[in-house]
């Protein structure tokens, strides 16, 4: 077994983060329920990666993610930064035992916990009732959820808001000292300007190395950065103390951004700010991993990756839920319990760490260190299916700024299919999956240079806080289903339970006009004489030697991806 | 834009308006803070909307609790937790002082003066302050021989400002002893030497000094002692973990007997590497009567410590990077790099090595080390809100001692360096200033008294008695300070109450630069909001 630890910096990151968190959660509970589908039973997943063992302080065992989070004070809404397991009467305790003067507290209002975390409570302190079979009133439950369902599609407002799962109460680290609101802490500038390591650095580093001192043999970070604003820097400080201090470790590394997350997109154009923000971010959070991979589409309502989706931009809980799902599918492999060359377990196929997953797309050849994401949620069926889509055609990308119709012999790819479906709603063995996607490779008519598969039968299950956004041709397994054009509302957790998916990462020219678009943007507003942001790029903190050295990484990753013919023109 | 051109004023307008509401930030933040000032002062219980409770008495703490959004507060507010991060100290001093100098400026400003006017005379008094606290402040000589009473006073001057008396007290010998412990005759003294690390303990208020260093981690294998004498230590950063995966081989080696042949290689490297350290071990530990400690900053795996705990060594991984400087420090030998620069001179002794369980968290103390230069303060306290409160505490314990010896000096308290600052200002340097600039340097020497105000209300007394007293003292020629349990002057010597140089000269230096700053170009403020926004 080989442990992941995972870091969340920022709101959208940790947005995408708890839905992560509520798939893992759903597993594990799935996994336990006797009335679950047997696929859930025996996933040949080793849920350990992700997850510590430990105990509180009463010598209550604990199971909790391997995680630091790091967002601003009051991110965190209802939930104690302490998370909800190893509370103690001490710490909520009013005493003051250190000072015989005058004591005055000043108590927030409380934060009242929405229907959906109030009925997550009271089935806890009550666990056994759900368990004795028939007591529980069907209609009445139902009436309930539907109320859950409704009230987080409406009121979402932090991510602790639909969160199922408990939390290390060294998980949850708020900044303090940061005074901007959200809408202010929004470029690299402020984040350098809010956060000394000095001063909150020794805390999150502790916070970390408590995680990986557990871990017997660690094989990497996976790292969720909101890269829309001052979070980067605070991630590239974090990154760059990280690979000095685990050189060996390997950081894959995901820059989330929300739908929207720049001002009015499209309407009103894009501030010097904006575009100098997203080149510095981007090259200092490369600068510190192994793998970067973009995700967050500016309107991923209209895109192709939402076809069978209805998104609301506007709302980070539901985008975020589409890229965890992302997320979740690429880290599968990492935690399949890894079997014998020959011998494949009949759920699983194809387990790979992250060391070799980053090894693979950037490690060779190119060595292009920026990867794409694609995703097919739900994935189609293997045959039959009402129109016959194939697998590697409804794949989109989640990537921002990438071409479209790229031929690239030498992409390299890893894609991930599991819960699959062969036709009318069973399952596909691996098997079946393995040779259809091999079939389908064959007859493509572009294919990467190398394409690595893993395949599980598990598919993506869909906890109960999950977003109301299938479209209604999605059936209760993910299956599509024809045929219906009618308009009703979008179908959520109460009526898809689970999906099948494929999520992919692809190392290919694609990612070229995301390159030369940094670049260009650098160069143009921060670098050239009398650049329209040279004064800005200087209150946030950058010289111009610094600058030059992000240009030359940024056109050392684009040239690498240039066909031939136009190498030459970058000096 | 095309505002301006319709109303000619609106830009004056404005621009009084602005000031006054910049005024208006400056008092506010004052008042959140004032009521802090001083071992009479108010402590704060602040209750998150999910719980979460946080203390503290602590001007630079409850600054960074707060949610500020005002420019202007913003603006005060870094400049104060700027003076922490200089001196560690004077935080509630400086947030109230620049309030005063706010305060005090607006009575003039309302009068017609202009701000410009007022900034020179709180230049002029500035400077003259700076000057009279050289003059004023007390000399303490620290050669090889610290005067300890006089650390002690400082320190217990800061930290009873902190926690209760008698747990102040308990915490100022333990403060002194630590700084004296890792203090090296000519070299600048590295705090950071001293780890401060905590444990929760239901019902104790308690802390102690370890001297050698408590890690907040254990060993991690069944079979290892928990418990050890005499023990070498060996400080390293090398990695005994096999670092490439079996599984990922797969992709780079052409067959499998080719990939089980690197896997193999491998793991016989990081075996080497082991036995090299096992073979250390049984040479020094020939006698039985030894035991070999290894503290690692890399990963251990398994197997690694397997071999390790056949050999009766006990062994920790990823010990924190600084614990490596501060367990030579503590232990004696050095750090090693690479098992092949290993020999006897590299290990570190000390006599005693066990390991202390709560819960899941585990902490090895390494104690009975010969003449340490590192050392640990160990708080225990009930609860997160409680040991975070007492941390700061010693922090600024710590400060306030390393303060005292790098200045060579310290300043009377209790108000008494303010009262007669503010006194030779109005005797001496006003008469020598010309013109209406002379208004600034009154200005300026009566928002100095903002301190002894401020002590005296918190502890209930009538401010104006008590200023009369001491400015009546000091007219007299008798430097005293507030006594702040019967309202009479004192001297603050007598009764220990010293404050450190540095943060005195600090208060006074950043004080006025950010008042005028707030006064005089109060297009500084958008333009600081503009540089982030530009469209
Ligand atoms: N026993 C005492 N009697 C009178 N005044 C005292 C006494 N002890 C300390 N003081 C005064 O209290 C002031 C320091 O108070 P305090 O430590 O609360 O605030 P600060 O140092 O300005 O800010 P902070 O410690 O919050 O960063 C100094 O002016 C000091 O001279
Ligand atoms: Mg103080």
């Amino acid at each position: 077994m080989k442990e992941i630890v995972t870091v969340q910096v920022g709101d959208f990151a940790n947005f995408v983060g708890s839905h992560f968190w509520n798939f893992q959660d759903e597993l594990l509970g799935l996994a336990g329920d006797p009335s679950a589908d047997s696929v859930f039973k025996n996933q040949d997943l080793n849920m350990d990666v992700l997850y510590r063992t430990g105990e509180t302080q009463q010598g209550i065992p604990s199971y909790t993610p391997r995680l630091v989070s790091i967002n601003l004070r009051g991110s965190l809404g209802s939930m104690n930064s302490h998370g909800t397991l190893y509370t103690e009467v001490a710490s909520t305790s009013r005493d003051v035992v250190t000072w015989t003067g005058r004591v005055s507290t000043q108590a927030s209002e409380p934060l009242k916990r929405n229907l959906f975390l109030q009925r997550l409570y009271e089935e806890e302190e009550k666990p056994n009732i759900n368990e004795i079979p028939g007591s529980n009133n069907d209609s009445q439950n139902e009436y309930e959820d539907k109320d859950v369902v409704e009230c987080l599609e409406n009121g979402v407002k932090f991510w602790t808001d639909y969160s199922k799962v408990h939390y290390h109460p060294r998980s949850l680290y708020e900044l303090d000292g940061v005074w901007a609101n959200i809408e202010e802490f929004n470029n690299y500038g402020i984040g350098r300007d809010s956060f000394t390591w000095a001063a909150q650095g020794e805390e999150i580093s502790d916070r970390l190395r408590f995680f990986v001192e557990e871990c017997d043999h660690i094989q990497g970070f996976q790292f969720i950065v909101d890269d829309s604003g001052g979070f980067s820097a605070i991630a590239a400080e974090f990154l760059e103390n990280i690979v000095d201090e685990y050189t060996n470790i390997p950081v894959l590394l995901y820059a989330v951004q929300g739908s929207g997350s720049h001002t009015n997109l499209q309407s009103r154009k894009r501030t010097v700010s904006e575009v100098l923000h997203d080149s510095i971010s981007f090259s200092r959070l490369s600068t510190y991993s192994k793998l970067i991979v973009p995700v967050g589409l500016p309107s991923l309502s209209k895109s192709k990756a939402s076809r069978f989706l209805h998104i609301e931009d506007a709302k980070h809980f539901h985008s975020s839920a589409i890229y965890a799902a992302a997320l979740h599918s690429i880290s599968l492999p990492f935690r399949m319990v890894p079997v014998g060359p020959t011998a494949d377990a009949c759920s699983i196929s194809g387990a790979v760490d992250i060391h070799g997953v980053v090894q693979m797309l950037s490690g060779q050849g190119r060595q292009n260190m920026v990867s794409v994401l694609d995703v097919a949620m739900p994935a189609p069926a293997l045959t039959g299916g009402q129109n016959d889509l194939s697998l590697l055609e409804v794949l989109q990308p989640l990537t921002p700024q990438i071409a479209d119709d790229v031929e690239d012999m030498l992409a390299i790819e890893h894609m991930t299919v599991h819960g699959a479906l062969a036709s009318e709603g069973h399952r596909a063995s691996v098997t079946e999956v393995k040779d259809k996607v091999d079939g389908a490779f064959r007859c493509a008519s572009t294919r990467p240079m190398f394409c690595h598969l893993s395949v599980a039968l598990c598919p993506l299950p869909i906890p109960l806080p999950f977003p109301s956004i299938f479209g209604n041709n999605v059936g209760k397994q993910g299956e599509l289903i024809g045929g219906q054009t009618i308009n009703s509302s979008p179908k959520g957790s109460l009526e898809v339970h689970s999906v099948p998916m494929a999520a992919r990462l692809r190392s290919s020219s694609v990612v070229l006009p995301l390159l030369e678009n940094k670049l260009q943007n650098l160069q143009r507003f921060g670098i050239q004489r009398g650049a329209a942001g040279s004064e800005l790029l200087r209150s946030w903190g950058f010289g111009m030697e610094e600058l030059v050295e992000m240009e030359e990484m940024l056109s050392k990753m684009a040239a690498t991806l240039r066909p031939p013919q136009l190498t030459s023109d970058s000096d | 834009m095309s505002l301006r051109v319709l109303n000619p004023n609106a830009e004056v307008l404005n621009k009084s308006a602005a000031l006054h509401m910049t005024i208006n930030a400056a008092k506010g933040l004052q008042d959140v803070l004032k009521t802090n000032l001083g071992p009479k002062g108010t402590i704060k219980m602040l209750v998150g909307g999910a719980g979460d409770i946080k203390l503290t008495k602590d001007g630079n703490t409850l600054l960074k609790e707060m949610q500020i959004q005002n420019p202007t507060a913003i603006m005060i507010a870094r400049t104060a937790v700027a003076q922490d991060d200089a001196s560690g100290d004077g935080t509630t001093s400086t947030v109230i002082f620049i309030g005063e100098l706010m305060k005090q400026s607006e009575r003039y400003i309302d009068e017609g003066m202009h701000p410009r006017v007022l900034v020179d005379g709180f230049d002029i008094a500035k400077r003259a302050t700076l000057q009279f606290l050289e003059k004023f402040k007390t000399p303490v000589v620290m050669g090889g021989e610290p005067d300890k009473e006089i650390l002690k006073m400082v320190a217990r001057t800061t930290v009873r400002t902190k926690l209760y008396e008698s747990l102040a007290d308990q915490l100022t010998d333990i403060i002194v002893n630590a700084v004296l412990c890792i203090r090296k005759p000519e070299e600048d003294i590295d705090l950071f030497m001293v780890e401060i690390m905590h444990m929760r303990h239901k019902f104790d208020v308690d802390t102690r000094l370890v001297e050698g260093l408590v890690l907040d981690h254990g060993s991690r294998h069944p079979d290892m002692k928990r418990r050890a004498e005499n023990c070498y230590i060996l400080t390293c950063n090398v990695s005994l973990e096999y670092e490439k995966s079996e599984v990922n081989a797969g992709f780079f080696y052409s067959n499998a007997e080719q990939r089980e042949a690197m896997v193999a290689a491998e793991r016989r490297q990081v075996d080497e590497r082991v036995k090299k350290i096992i073979e250390l071990k049984n040479k020094v530990c020939s006698d039985n009567d030894s035991n070999f400690v290894v503290i690692n900053q890399k990963g251990i795996d398994p197997p690694s410590l397997d071999l390790l705990a056949r050999e009766g060594i006990i062994a920790l991984r990823r010990a924190k990077r600084r614990n490596m400087e501060r367990l030579v420090l503590a232990c004696g030998g050095e750090a090693v790099n690479s098992v092949d620069d290993l020999t006897p001179d590299c290990l570190g002794w000390a006599g005693l090595v066990y390991e202390h369980v709560l819960g899941e968290e585990k902490y090895t103390f390494i104690e009975n080390v010969k003449n340490p230069f590192s050392c640990t303060i160990l708080i225990k306290g009930p609860n997160d809100h409680t040991i975070a409160q007492i941390k700061d505490a010693v922090r600024d314990g710590l400060r306030a001692v390393k303060n005292t010896l790098e200045d060579e000096s310290v300043v009377l308290g209790a108000g008494a360096f303010e009262v007669a600052a503010r006194q030779y200002l109005i005797n001496e340097v006003k008469k020598t200033v010309e013109g209406r600039a002379q208004l600034g340097v009154e200005a300026f020497a009566d928002a100095l008294l903002v301190v002894p105000k401020t002590l005296a209300e918190n502890s209930g007394l009538d401010t104006q008695d008590v200023i009369i007293a001491l400015t009546g003292e000091h007219d007299k020629g008798n430097i005293v300070g507030l006594s702040l349990n019967t309202g009479e002057p004192i001297d603050p010597a007598m009764e220990g109450i010293f404050d450190n140089y540095s943060v005195k000269r600090q208060i006074i230096n950043s004080g006025p630069v950010i008042v005028s700053q707030l006064l005089v170009v109060d297009e500084v403020i958008r333009a600081g909001r503009n540089m982030r926004k530009p469209t």
